[in-house]
């Protein structure tokens, strides 16, 4: 038996396979264009999800960040046991940073966010605001743990640090993220099915012409191939169709954000998000394509 | 060229043998027909020669390879060697003569060059030369069966199976495929014809292989449809 063609094979088998590849994307155009479509939908729902947990996740740090401990200097506390209230913050490896707040200081914040309610009360005289040590953990979610240690320090009246919105925080978040991975999951594999179907249904149509390249002796790479980069390409395209949406659906958001006086939400800049997803989104596209070809052809292959 | 040794062939299935214990020889260069009733085992037969099936029991060698125990990825290469006519044709409808035939060499990698000479050769050979660009649905049955010819001969194979090449025809065209078989098999090419044509078999007096339920019941050099014990 010998190999015939089987060398200049492969420089023509490429030629081949790019032309049958485009054919095969104009004949079944109608097929193309709706697992194109099912890609894009699919992954369009992913990116939002995934622009929202970017963002959660962003929010949260920034909170994160701003999560401080206010330790309350008791009143009677003179200034050696307060020097030494803070050399013990220092040393404490769970603290990242410690900050001095004088009365005179609260007041002055307080008169700040209040305004014109105090005016006329002359304050300089009669505060009766405590000075206090903020102070930043190194770990945010430890934060209710080194509050309770703090509590026990010498020469401190009370801590305060929020609990209850930290820890409902940290919840919400845990629970997002994990909410998060769960659906990005189910979205892939549900795109998966969608694209092998829809592919399966344009291999079907071709049964008759995979059934004649196989008698006549054409190896299931060969038979393969056409197919492959026609997922691929769908799945590109189907990428990039989100991709796109996305863009311009994150700068409208940011512009609402900005419109609406909202810069209280603290949200990450355009670019950088884009590029994080299309960073995932492409080739999970490009994979779901493959797959979904490569899923669909394998039965015709057994002639 | 085919050699059968025992082939015995089970279908899962139902657990039927449709071939016992098959032997025989057909050498380089041989026209054989393949004769008898629907069922008595000439498809499988040929399904079996191209490796559509593999045999339950026994050998079959095909070009001197045991085809039972052909690794997969080496079956293209035995099929390239192997030019397959069928009784339904098997063609693309929807585009030209030309194309069909082209299909053929360019999906076993055959170059350009090549392929634009070897299409109008093998086209003239079946005398199609003129409905290159025809389609394929706009043609009669006869000239579909020349078309699947010049398919199976594109890659120069070695060997012609035709299972029933002449069944859906009438039976002047009938004359003119069997004899283009003939010329083909003048030039070297082994031929296989599973058919049955009665009065074809008996006008070409080739080489007769019967087959009953399964079974051999005669092989005849020169032989009749009708098998005299």
């Amino acid at each position: 038996m010998n190999r015939k063609g089987f060398t200049p094979m492969f420089i023509s088998g490429i030629g081949y396979v790019l032309r049958e590849t485009l054919k095969g994307l104009f004949r079944n155009r109608w097929m193309c264009i709706t697992s194109t479509g099912v890609v894009a939908v699919t992954l369009l729902m992913l990116g939002v999800f995934m622009l929202l947990s970017l963002n959660i996740n962003h929010i949260t740090d920034v909170v994160k960040e701003q999560v401080e401990i206010v330790v309350y200097i008791g009143e009677q506390a003179d200034r050696n046991e307060v020097a030494a209230l803070r050399q013990k913050l220092e040393s404490n490896p769970g603290i990242l940073e410690v900050r001095y707040v004088s009365s005179e200081e609260h007041m002055e914040r307080l008169r700040r966010q209040l305004g014109s309610v105090l005016e006329g009360y002359d304050t300089e005289l009669d505060n009766p605001l405590l000075a206090s040590f903020e102070v930043r953990a190194t770990v945010p979610e430890n934060v209710s743990a080194l509050a309770a240690e703090i509590e026990n320090y010498p020469g401190v009246s009370e801590v305060f640090y929020g609990q209850e919105y930290v820890e409902s925080l940290f919840s919400v978040t845990r629970v997002l993220q994990l909410l998060g991975l769960a659906l990005m999951v189910g979205l892939a594999v549900t795109a998966v099915f969608l694209i092998a179907h829809t592919i399966g249904l344009t291999v079907m149509m071709r049964k008759k012409e995979i059934a004649i390249m196989k008698y006549v002796g054409a190896t299931n790479w060969f038979i393969r191939w056409p197919f492959i980069l026609e997922g691929l390409l769908m799945g590109l395209v189907g990428a990039v169709i989100p991709v796109v949406a996305l863009y311009y659906l994150y700068q409208y958001a940011l512009d609402w954000v900005a419109v609406n006086n909202l810069a209280f939400i603290s949200m990450l800049p355009l670019q950088e998000v884009i590029l994080e997803v299309g960073r995932y989104l492409l080739p999970l596209g490009i994979c779901l394509g493959i797959l979904g070809s490569g899923f669909s052809i394998g039965r015709f292959l057994r002639i | 060229m085919i050699e059968a040794k025992n082939v015995c062939m089970k279908y899962s299935k139902n657990g039927q043998y449709a071939l016992t214990d098959i032997s025989f020889f057909i050498d380089r260069g041989e026209f054989a027909f393949f004769v008898g009733s629907s069922g008595a085992g000439k498809s499988t037969l040929l399904k079996l020669i191209i490796r559509e099936l593999t045999p339950s029991a026994g050998c079959l060698k095909v070009f001197n390879r045991d085809v039972g125990r052909l690794p997969r990825r080496k079956l293209p290469y035995l099929r390239r060697n192997i030019g397959m006519v069928f009784q339904d044709f098997r063609l693309i409808e929807d585009r030209t003569v030309y194309d069909n035939v082209a299909f053929a060499m360019m999906v076993i990698g055959s170059p350009l060059r090549e392929i634009r000479k070897r299409v109008p050769q093998v086209l003239t050979l079946v005398g199609l030369d003129d409905k290159a660009k025809a389609r394929v649905c706009d043609l009669s049955g006869g000239e579909q069966q020349r078309v699947g010819l010049a398919r199976a001969l594109a890659n120069r194979p070695s060997l012609i199976v035709a299972d029933e090449p002449t069944g859906n025809l009438d039976p002047g065209t009938t004359l003119d495929i069997m004899n283009l078989l003939r010329s083909i098999n003048l030039r070297g090419t082994t031929v296989l014809v599973a058919t049955h044509n009665r009065e074809i078999v008996d006008l070409f007096k080739k080489r007769v292989i019967y087959f009953d339920g399964g079974r051999m019941v005669g092989d005849e050099q020169k032989g009749f449809y009708t098998h005299v014990h």
